[in-house]
């Protein structure tokens, strides 16, 4: 299944972009920034190269990341970022990406759905905080009579649409900066957004 | 920053020793004890049990350490949130006009307990098996080569990139990029560090592409490995006792759970 569906450029990609989901996500830890920004590499691989290949990327980042033991709380997470991944390649598939607006819509659902998925998992394993700033909006829920499940939710919903619409814009400037000549070679060359068909300058 | 991205910690243990799917077993045995047994007190009796094999493993004061540093935000926050906020509870220590809740605070007792199961025995598994030896054993099980590759060489890329990204973080600080200070301002830092790191490492990925090619990397059939991983019938045996130790936990905290 995988060889079939994998092309060798699109394996080639997926470390590099499950290395730059860590490597961006530590650098805004150390910027300070209330956002995560931990799945770029993941939207790209979706945008790039399909559902398929943005839920690897997506779901083995939170793997490698958390069983590295440099990040084990980012583990239990993992079916979330392959969501994400999943859900940046059919918004891609979908032509999405042509049109800006559209693409941002889709990183927003992304953030709805994200908050979703995460909120049982944040309440089941971590008692519903993050250990991070944006509890101070779960203390505000909780105070306000919501049940855990919904002060979790509360908090995701706040915080991972921005997220996700953040990342997507990233990707799609980042995209668009690609020399054409790569953008090609991906196999959703053709959903990409900007120039995507090299001019042959034999056939002038 | 970090060289090496994993927590691997070589050590002359029987743990070290265990075929990697025997380890697997015993952190997935953990994991799902951690979450499943009842009642507050519950998770820490696995989390006890970590810490056993742990010692076993000889990276005991590693694993204490490093479970309790990542646990502690947590634990802070969900006795505090889950203590003072909790809807309708019997308060047992008042704070001005708040007060502690009895249901509270044993909430947050059990949460802790998942959060300490639940990193200790992710840590117990960084901590004690090669993350290349894993991947090879799961290979010899059927798991796709190419999923292999992939995490074996994110492992290796990532400490790379970490340090590429702390190089450009310097040279844009160098040209006077403003890295601290307001949130704007840190917000506007973003795009000129982002940006060059994904630029430069999507060109080499077509270098990287080839060279796997050339290493016949597409190609079917059989391959060899260096790497020989021992293992036991013994081992086996305790595979599937862990296997069965799982479901009936699972069983026993359901019917528990329904009475």
């Amino acid at each position: 299944m995988f060889k079939r569906n994998f092309t060798t450029l699109t394996l080639a990609l997926i470390p590099v972009a499950i290395a730059i989901n860590i490597a961006i996500g530590q650098l805004i830890v150390l910027l300070k920034l209330p956002i995560y920004l931990d799945s770029i590499g993941t939207v790209l691989v979706g945008l790039l190269a399909g559902p398929l290949a943005g839920l690897v990327a997506g779901g083995l980042t939170n793997l490698i990341w958390g069983l590295s033991g440099l990040n084990p709380t980012y583990t239990p997470f993992f079916y979330v970022a392959a969501v994400i991944g999943l859900l940046a390649g059919v918004f891609g598939a979908l032509r999405w990406a042509k049109k800006i607006w559209l693409w941002l819509i889709g990183g927003l659902l992304t953030g709805v759905v994200a908050a979703i998925l995460s909120a049982p998992t944040s309440a089941i394993v971590f008692g519903g905080v993050t250990g991070a700033g944006t509890d101070l909006l779960v203390a505000a829920l909780r105070a306000s009579g919501a049940g855990i499940m919904q002060a979790t939710f509360g908090q995701g919903i706040v915080s991972d649409p921005i997220d996700k619409l953040v990342s997507f814009l990233i990707v799609w400037l980042i995209v668009l900066a690609l020399p054409v000549r790569l953008k090609a070679r991906f196999p959703q060359a053709d959903k990409l957004p900007g120039e995507t068909t090299v001019a042959d300058s034999w056939d002038a | 920053m970090t060289d090496a991205f994993s927590l691997y910690a070589a050590r002359p243990s029987g743990l070290h020793r265990l075929n990697p799917l025997t380890t697997l077993a015993l952190v997935g045995f953990c994991l799902v004890a951690g979450l499943a047994l009842p009642g507050p007190w519950g998770p820490y009796a696995v989390f006890l049990l970590v810490l056993l094999l742990a010692a076993w493993g000889q990276v005991l004061p590693d694993l204490l350490r490093d479970a309790l540093k990542i646990a502690l935000p947590f634990a802070v926050s969900v006795f505090l949130i889950q203590g003072l906020f909790w809807t309708g509870g019997t308060p047992v220590v008042g704070l001005g006009p708040l007060s502690l809740k009895r249901e509270g605070l044993l909430f947050a007792a059990q949460s802790t307990g998942h959060i300490l199961a639940v990193v200790g025995s992710f840590l117990l598994l960084s901590l004690t098996t090669r993350p290349d030896a894993l991947m090879r054993t799961l290979d010899q099980r059927g798991l796709p080569k190419a999923l292999t590759y992939v995490v074996l060489a994110t492992i290796q890329i990532a400490p790379r990139f970490q340090a590429k990204a702390n190089t450009i973080l310097d040279a844009q600080r160098s040209r006077g990029l403003e890295t601290e200070g307001g949130v704007r301002q840190r917000v506007r830092a973003l795009l000129p560090l982002v940006v060059p790191l994904i630029l430069g490492s999507l060109i080499d990925i077509e270098e990287r592409a080839m060279s796997l090619e050339a290493r016949g990397f597409s190609r079917t059939g059989e391959k060899t490995s260096l790497l020989v991983l021992p293992d036991s019938a013994a081992q086996r045996i305790a595979r599937w006792l862990l296997l069965v130790g799982m479901v009936a936990v699972v069983a026993a905290a359901l019917t528990l759970g329904s009475r």
